[in-house]
């Protein structure tokens, strides 16, 4: 309840919203929807705002459990009864990605379902990375916010002009181009590349190489337990090679898994000359264990609604904060403050530094917390909009 | 973004002209449709030029679904546009000029009626850019280079060549982006903003670097494709748009609502084939479901739940077998077993009234096609909609064929028609195959086309299967029609062995009356939903 009060962050957060280089509230403002999610789980779709004061104001009277932020329309959501329905259409939006551990649970052995850990989290790491080089190298985005979830996953959110400016058709192809992993509970092999990989699937190859090895045998221990490299050996599609490894995995478990893989590419490495299907096989295991598994919707439509950064998850309490894309490796899924933790850090705060009588040093309440340094990167990823801005400006767009 | 006109066209427009052709108007037979042509009509022109262009536009598209080989198909369709909208090349010299004017102008003015008359609902629109698109690009690819070049370059694409000093830089990038690259030093290349290649950029067929995309000029036909639909695409929007403003007229709409009752096929909203269905009826009726929903209900009755992919196409589909609201509120709650009724009130409840209408902006959505099922979203990590067909893996296909008792003569028939990606043809033989069996007719029997019986020519003479409510109405009807039979009377099976032609070939346009008698109604006549909406335009 004392979160929004104290702790959102509201000036860089209209910052980032309004898109300009003046505080007046622009379009991009004025006609974003808001969609806030109370505590009893009704939503409030359509919400538009004229200032940061009315905003800020709604925000603490409905004390949501979290609310998300939605497309800019043509005109302002809360007006959209004025005109007919198909006057109303969604102008702009950042490109989006969202993705959730549990799309990963047929393959991660550590937790389920709706826990994580830093075992885990390793594959957060390498979609960031897959995915943010991507943005940057091949489509030429240049302001990208990763932010952590609240629970067990990631959201990206890239702001650029040029995203914010995509139609769903082009939206979707670039889901498209980053997409490796197919198929449904039904489909047992999710991955067939072809001999040749795109110059950004090679990239990306070099990523998932640093961390397969710590990822698949370390942390899940993937080839250390039968049941869970069983997984793996019915997809080899071939009937002989499969029984042959299988029966010396079985024959001597404890081998170091290392020893294993190494065991099964020279399997198949002697069987390539004849059976074609085995050729890529270990490189297309390789990216269905690591490659990032994305959720389409949520990329694919202007107007899907995704949780803001800086929201409270409503089940852990923890803060959505921005992760750091140069430090996402060192990220730790248990260490974003939690609301009673704020709170203590406020009062240990206020309790050993006396108030002067001068307000003008006057701090923000989360300026007294550990928010601080997660909003002052938030501060740092605003820098850089602005002077995109800037640029746009002067080239008299 | 969309640039400027040929100035001297433009000129010749605004002089007003209506009934003399300026040599500038067609220079080639192909067309963008930037403008509208600023020509009179009759009423009489106007219905016949849409209606001769459906034909065509319908034989591209049958024949396309069909398995044919490239020169059946092409002569299919070559002959649908010489009987009803030829289309000579300047090459020809036995076309008078005036004759070649008048073919393009109908070209034109066709085009810009169907637009009219197929803007108005999202289906529509993607039916006809589909169609549209199949067109363009059967007829580009027709044409020959010099006539290609003349019409891009009147078209002033704007698009950057690239220096050879940068493509030698780019080499082995360029080399490795596409199956196609052959000699990387002969190709010129082209640089262009990513987002007017989507195609490319979604098959990831193309280098793109820093927010450029480097295209070889052969690959020109996909970036012209791509204009033209985008181009289209916006315009059907806009065009959608100012549709209501059209009301007014009543000679025109009559004549455009005719039009795409004609040919779109059947939207199935709600054929009730079955009567009204009860929530505990729903698990009989699976047997005469087709595998993408049964599929689904198995794995709903496995898990005591489902995601949302397949809740709405499952949702839909029975909806469209005759599934009231009430009712499938009803089937959803007990279905979801572990989740109390607050839980399902709060979670699930308003979405199963959004699909029936009745929440946000009131559309009824009808239940996916195939084509929608096959193409749009594809089955994720734990889900279970889709196409078996499509997205299921051979093994995994198998065991389900198997489980139906299909023998391995026909599912190797099925697999391998799966593996020419002729997913509805392979749903189609497995509907023979179980349909069979379930009237107690030998599926040999059935592979000639021979049989006595009302329902072995029922079955004989089944056409492709296009929607999974077809499945369902034909597999229903079928086992009504056996059971007429068995207490005897032929005559009250009523079922007429169709037109339908088998899946040789296509000997002309596909006929517009059912084979098996349903009752198939369309959008603008279910009217059972919230009455104080407009359902003009859904977008």
């Amino acid at each position: 309840m004392l979160y929004y009060r104290h702790f959102f962050p509201f000036k860089p957060f209209f910052q980032w919203l309004n898109y300009d280089t003046v505080p007046k509230p622009s379009k991009s403002f004025l006609n974003r929807e808001i969609c806030w999610t109370l505590m009893d789980d009704t939503f409030i779709r359509f919400q538009s705002y004229r200032t940061l004061e009315e905003f800020k104001n709604d925000m603490i009277r409905l004390n949501p459990a979290k609310f998300d932020l939605g497309a800019i329309y043509n005109i302002r959501p809360k007006d959209r009864h004025m005109v007919r329905p198909a006057a109303f259409i969604p102008v702009a939006k950042e490109m989006v990605f969202d993705i959730d551990m549990t799309d990963y649970d047929e393959i991660r052995t550590c937790c389920k379902g709706a826990d994580v850990c830093n075992k885990c989290w390793e594959f957060m790491t390498v979609a960031m990375k897959i995915i943010d080089v991507a943005m940057r190298d091949d489509f030429g985005f240049k302001h990208i916010l990763w932010v952590y979830s609240g629970r067990r996953g990631i959201h990206c959110w890239v702001a650029d002009e040029r995203a914010r400016k995509l139609n769903n058709d082009q939206r979707k192809a670039i889901v498209s181009y980053l997409e490796v992993i197919k198929g449904g509970m039904q489909q047992g092999r999710k991955v067939k590349l072809p001999n040749t990989l795109h110059p950004s699937l090679s990239r990306s190859f070099e990523t998932i190489q640093e961390h397969f090895r710590n990822l698949v045998f370390e942390s899940q221990e993937i080839l250390s337990e039968p049941e869970n490299w069983e997984k793996i050996l019915t997809l080899i599609p071939d009937e002989g090679v499969q029984a042959r490894i299988r029966q010396s995995w079985e024959d001597s478990p404890n081998r170091a898994p290392s020893q294993k893989w190494a065991e099964l590419l020279d399997t198949i490495g002697n069987e390539i000359g004849q059976r074609q299907a085995l050729e890529n096989f270990p490189r297309d295991i390789m990216f269905q264990y690591t490659y990032p598994r994305l959720d389409d919707k949520v990329s694919t439509n202007i107007n899907h609604l995704l949780k803001s950064p800086f929201c409270v998850h409503p089940k852990t309490g923890r803060v959505c904060v921005p992760i750091p894309i140069e430090d996402c490796e060192d990220f730790d899924p248990s260490s974003p403050p939690t609301v009673p933790q704020l709170v203590q850090e406020l009062n240990r705060y206020d309790a050993t530094h006396a108030t002067s009588g001068d307000d003008s040093n006057k701090l923000q309440d989360w300026q007294k917390t550990s928010l601080r340094k997660h909003v002052e990167y938030f501060e740092r990823f605003l820098k850089g909009l602005s002077r995109e801005m800037r640029e746009n400006k002067l080239k008299g767009r | 973004m969309f640039t400027q006109h040929n100035r001297k066209s433009r000129q010749l427009l605004a002089s007003g002209i209506k009934s003399t052709y300026d040599d500038d108007l067609y220079p080639t037979r192909l067309n963008f449709y930037r403008e509208p042509p600023p020509l009179e009509i009759s009423i009489e022109e106007f219905e016949q030029f849409a209606l001769d262009r459906m034909q065509v536009l319908q034989a591209l598209l049958t024949a396309q679904m069909r398995n044919l080989t490239p020169e059946q198909l092409d002569k299919a369709v070559s002959e649908a546009i010489r009987k009803y909208m030829p289309m000579s090349p300047n090459s020809k010299s036995s076309t008078s000029h005036r004759q070649l004017m008048e073919e393009r102008r109908k070209d034109h003015i066709s085009h810009f009626i169907l637009r009219l008359a197929y803007s108005r609902s999202q289906e529509l629109r993607s039916w006809f850019l589909r169609a549209e698109c199949a067109l363009f690009r059967y007829r580009f690819e027709k044409e020959m280079l010099k006539d290609q070049l003349e019409f891009l370059e009147k078209q002033n694409l704007s698009w950057k060549k690239v220096s050879d000093e940068d493509k030698r830089l780019l080499r082995e990038k360029l080399k490795t982006s596409s199956f196609k690259a052959g000699n990387i030093d002969e190709e010129t290349y082209f640089e262009v903003d990513f987002e007017r290649v989507t195609g490319l950029v979604g098959r990831r067929q193309v280098y793109i670097q820093a927010g450029k995309a480097f295209v070889r000029l052969s690959d020109q036909v996909v970036l012209v494709l791509d204009e033209f639909k985008e181009r289209l695409s916006h315009a059907l929007e806009v065009t959608g748009r100012a549709l209501p403003r059209m009301d007014e007229d009543d000679r025109l709409m009559p004549v455009l609502n005719n039009i795409n009752k004609q040919y779109l096929g059947r939207e199935f909203t709600s054929s009730a084939i079955a009567g009204e269905i009860q929530a505990s009826d729903v698990d009989d009726l699976k047997v005469h479901m087709p595998l993408c929903m049964e599929h689904l209900h198995d794995e709903l009755r496995r898990e005591k739940h489902t995601r949302h992919g397949g809740r709405m196409q499952y949702g839909l589909f029975l909806k469209g077998i005759g599934l009231s609201l009430e009712q499938a509120l009803i089937f959803w709650q007990m279905a979801f077993e572990k989740i109390t009724p607050e839980q399902f009130n709060k979670n699930y409840a308003y979405n199963v009234r959004h699909s029936y209408g009745m929440e946000g902006k009131r559309t009824d959505y009808t239940p996916y096609s195939c084509k929608s099922i096959i193409m749009n979203n594809a089955p994720g990590p734990g889900d279970h909609h889709g196409c078996p067909f499509r997205h299921f893996s051979p093994p995994n296909l198998r065991a389900q064929l198997a489980a139906h008792n299909v023998d391995e003569f026909d599912t190797d028939d099925i697999i391998h028609k799966v593996q020419q990606r002729h997913y509805q043809i392979a749903c189609t033989r497995y509907y023979e195959v179980t349909r069979a069996k379930m009237v107690g007719i030998s599926p040999e029997n059935i592979k000639g086309g021979l049989s006595d019986s009302a329902t072995g020519s029922m079955i004989a003479s089944q056409e492709v299967i296009e929607h999974p409510n077809q499945f369902f109405e034909q597999s229903y009807l079928l086992m009504k029609s056996k059971n007429a039979e068995n207490e005897g009377g032929a005559a009250a099976a009523g079922a007429t062995a169709g037109a339908g032609e088998g899946m040789d070939g296509v000997t002309g346009p596909v006929p517009l009356d059912a084979t098996v008698r349903g009752r198939y109604t369309y959008k603008k006549a279910g009217a059972s939903i919230s009455s104080n909406v407009q359902h003009d335009i859904d977008m």
